[in-house]
Parts: structure tokens; C-alpha cells; sequence
């Protein structure tokens, strides 16, 4: 199989790979902290869909056994996983969210060179100037 | 600026780095789609043989979750429960109060109000449905605290302040834990293991229906409670 077709044939890996990049790439340059939690759900979101297109079968059914339907059946184990997932990034996003709601309260910003420029602010106006 | 520029150089390197090995190694995978890979031929294809008679559900996806890999629902349903704990600790201390949200126009308010009912009742049907169609606890769970942070957004406050006193409302979104725990222990008398389902295929059904009720309930209000904590709008 030559390059081509190779890369023809796996699109969706390659699709949910530069959505992973795309993500770490908001995560790591972004100076908002909102904006790093998004670049976060973006690489979770292609981890999810990096998974569930594994367990995906070419005219396949969906793994509900019922009268009449026909396998081959796509894989169950993929969709389970990937539920897992998804609460575990509800979680770690809301928390994530509510920390940020507090940093907000407490430095005044959401901006990371801000919230670094206030806390050099408070080194120069001496002993009690720390937390708000 | 000088640091911002190398900032941007080393990201940029250290993203190619991560993209050629990704790519290499995404390129060497069997591609999807095909019914005899690796991912379809061992633990998957037994789910799919025996998932039915020995997971006690014609969704295969809810065999897995309630019955197969139990013990990894329950930390599922534990994780979240923790997360609501955490930001309830964290945003308690730190309240938003004083941006009155402005109500919204009478139009969008009814149209609210007329969905709530309907979308209730939807989610309902997904859980308790959720062994033989689409769906199941933690879908309609979803549905439940989609509707709740529907309401909250059109009323300010809570919803259900009027409805659930407080401690009920704290209790029910340990529902999921609690309910989840009680059948795990409950398999030990009935099947002699943690997480054991009875064979009985009527007692089965009626116990993953227990289970299924209490993920969505609990999810739901925990996912409220989520969002109540996050706006600043909970009850203390």
C-alpha cells in the first residue's frame, strides 16, 4: 500500500491526531486560562474520537442486539470507554472552570501576564499584600 | 516580547515533535472500518457473543457498563460526585453574588417552561430504556441537569428550590453512589461477588433499571449542582 492510499484510508485518525494538536497547541500558547480549558476539551474530544472510530465497522450496526438486525456489529467496548471518558473531562472541566471563577475573584484576571504583573505589584507594596 | 517569541519557537517545535510520531504511528494502525482487526477480534467479539445472555442487555454498550466493567462504572459515578464535592468546596468560599442575570423575554421564558416537562420525561424514557435502546443512565442523566441549567438560565436561582428542600437535594446527587453501592453489595448475597447481577432475567432487568435511575438521577443533580455551584446561584 503506498503512501496515498495509506493516508486516504486512515483520514479519521489522521482528522482526530490534528485535532489533538490543534488542542495542545491552544493549551500551551493561549495567555487566557478559559481558552487553555478549550484547548483541553479539543485533545479530549479527538482522544473520544480517536477511540470510538477503532471500534467502527465498514456497514456495520451499532451494538444493539435486537429482531432482525445483522451484524457485524460495531464494538461495544470503544462506546463504554469512551463514556468513562467523557465524565472524567465534565469533571476535570468544571473543576477546572470553578478555579478559574476564583482566580477571577481573587487576582482580578483571567489573562496569565496580568495575574503575573499583579503578583509583582504585591511584591513591591511590601509584607500583606498577598492574597485579596 | 523576547520570551514570548521563544515561547512560540519551542511550542511550535515541541507540537512537531508530538505530530511526526503520532502520524507515524496512526499511518501503521489497521485502518477503520475493518471487521478483522485487532480491536474487533478478542474481548470485543465475546461482548458481542455472550453480551446478550451474560450482560442481561440487548444494548451491549449498557452489558458492558453495568455488568462487565461494573466496578468501572461505579468509579465513573464516584469521579463526578467527587468533582461536584471539589468545586462545591472551591466556589462556596468565593461567592459571585451581585450580576442579577436580566430576565429573558416572556417568549423564551414559556417556551422554557413548556420544554421542561417534555424534556423530563425524555430523559426518563432514556434511562429506563436504556438495556434495550440508545441510551441509559448517565445519557439521560445528561438530559436531566440540561434541563435544570435550562431553568436556572431562564429564572436566575435554583429550580428546584421551591420543589426539593436542601437536604434531599444534597442526598440525591449522592444517589448515584449510593444506589450503585447498595447493588454492588447486594451481589454478594444474591450471586456470591462484588457487582454480581442475578441470572433471574426478570430480577436482572429490574436491578439494572435501579442501577440506570440512579445514575441519571444522581448524574442529573450533580450536573445541576455543577453548574448552581459555577453560577453562583446554589443554596447554602
Amino acid at each position: 500500500m503506498n503512501a496515498a492510499t495509506s493516508v486516504f484510508s486512515h483520514i479519521d485518525y489522521l482528522v482526530a491526531v490534528a485535532l489533538f494538536l490543534s488542542g495542545a497547541w491552544i493549551l500551551l500558547t493561549s495567555n487566557n486560562l478559559v481558552k487553555k480549558i478549550i484547548g483541553l476539551n479539543v485533545m479530549e474530544t479527538s482522544v473520544f474520537a480517536f477511540i470510538v472510530t477503532t471500534g467502527m465497522i465498514d456497514d456495520g450496526a451499532p451494538p444493539l442486539l435486537a429482531a432482525g438486525v445483522e451484524g457485524p456489529f460495531a464494538s461495544p467496548l470503544p462506546h463504554a470507554l469512551v463514556l468513562t471518558g467523557i465524565v472524567v473531562a465534565v469533571s476535570v472541566t468544571s473543576l477546572a472552570l470553578v478555579l478559574v471563577l476564583r482566580i477571577k475573584a481573587e487576582l482580578g484576571s483571567v489573562e496569565l501576564d496580568e495575574i503575573e504583573s499583579v503578583g509583582e505589584h504585591d511584591d513591591s507594596a511590601g509584607p500583606g499584600g498577598g492574597s485579596g | 516580547m523576547n520570551a514570548w517569541r521563544t515561547g512560540r519557537i519551542l511550542t511550535t517545535v515541541l507540537i512537531g515533535a508530538l505530530a511526526v510520531p503520532l502520524m507515524y504511528g496512526v499511518l501503521h494502525l489497521p485502518p477503520p472500518g475493518q471487521a478483522d482487526a485487532p480491536a474487533h477480534s478478542n474481548v470485543s467479539a465475546k461482548y458481542i457473543e455472550h453480551g446478550a445472555e451474560h450482560g442481561g442487555s440487548e444494548n451491549l454498550v449498557t452489558g458492558v457498563l453495568l455488568n462487565y466493567r461494573a466496578l468501572d462504572t461505579f468509579g465513573e459515578v464516584l469521579v463526578i460526585f467527587t468533582a461536584w464535592l471539589a468545586v462545591a468546596a472551591v466556589a462556596g468560599t468565593a461567592r459571585q453574588t451581585g450580576h442579577e442575570s436580566t430576565p429573558p423575554s416572556p417568549i423564551v421564558d414559556y417556551v422554557i417552561r413548556m420544554l421542561a416537562p417534555f424534556i423530563a420525561v425524555f430523559a426518563l424514557f432514556v434511562i429506563v430504556n436504556g438495556h434495550v435502546l440508545p441510551g441509559g443512565g448517565f445519557q439521560g442523566g445528561v438530559l436531566l441537569g440540561a434541563m435544570l441549567i435550562l431553568l436556572s438560565l431562564a429564572h436566575g436561582g435554583e429550580p428546584v428550590a421551591d420543589v426539593v428542600s436542601l437536604r434531599t437535594w444534597i442526598w440525591l446527587r449522592a444517589a448515584g453512589v449510593l444506589v450503585f453501592a447498595l447493588v454492588a453489595l447486594l451481589g454478594l448475597p444474591l450471586t456470591g461477588y462484588l457487582f454480581g447481577l442475578p441470572t433471574d432475567p426478570t430480577l436482572r432487568h429490574a436491578l439494572m433499571i435501579v442501577l440506570e435511575l440512579g445514575i441519571g438521577i444522581g448524574g442529573g443533580a450533580v450536573l445541576g449542582g455543577l453548574y448552581f455551584s459555577i453560577a453562583g446561584v446554589e443554596r447554602s
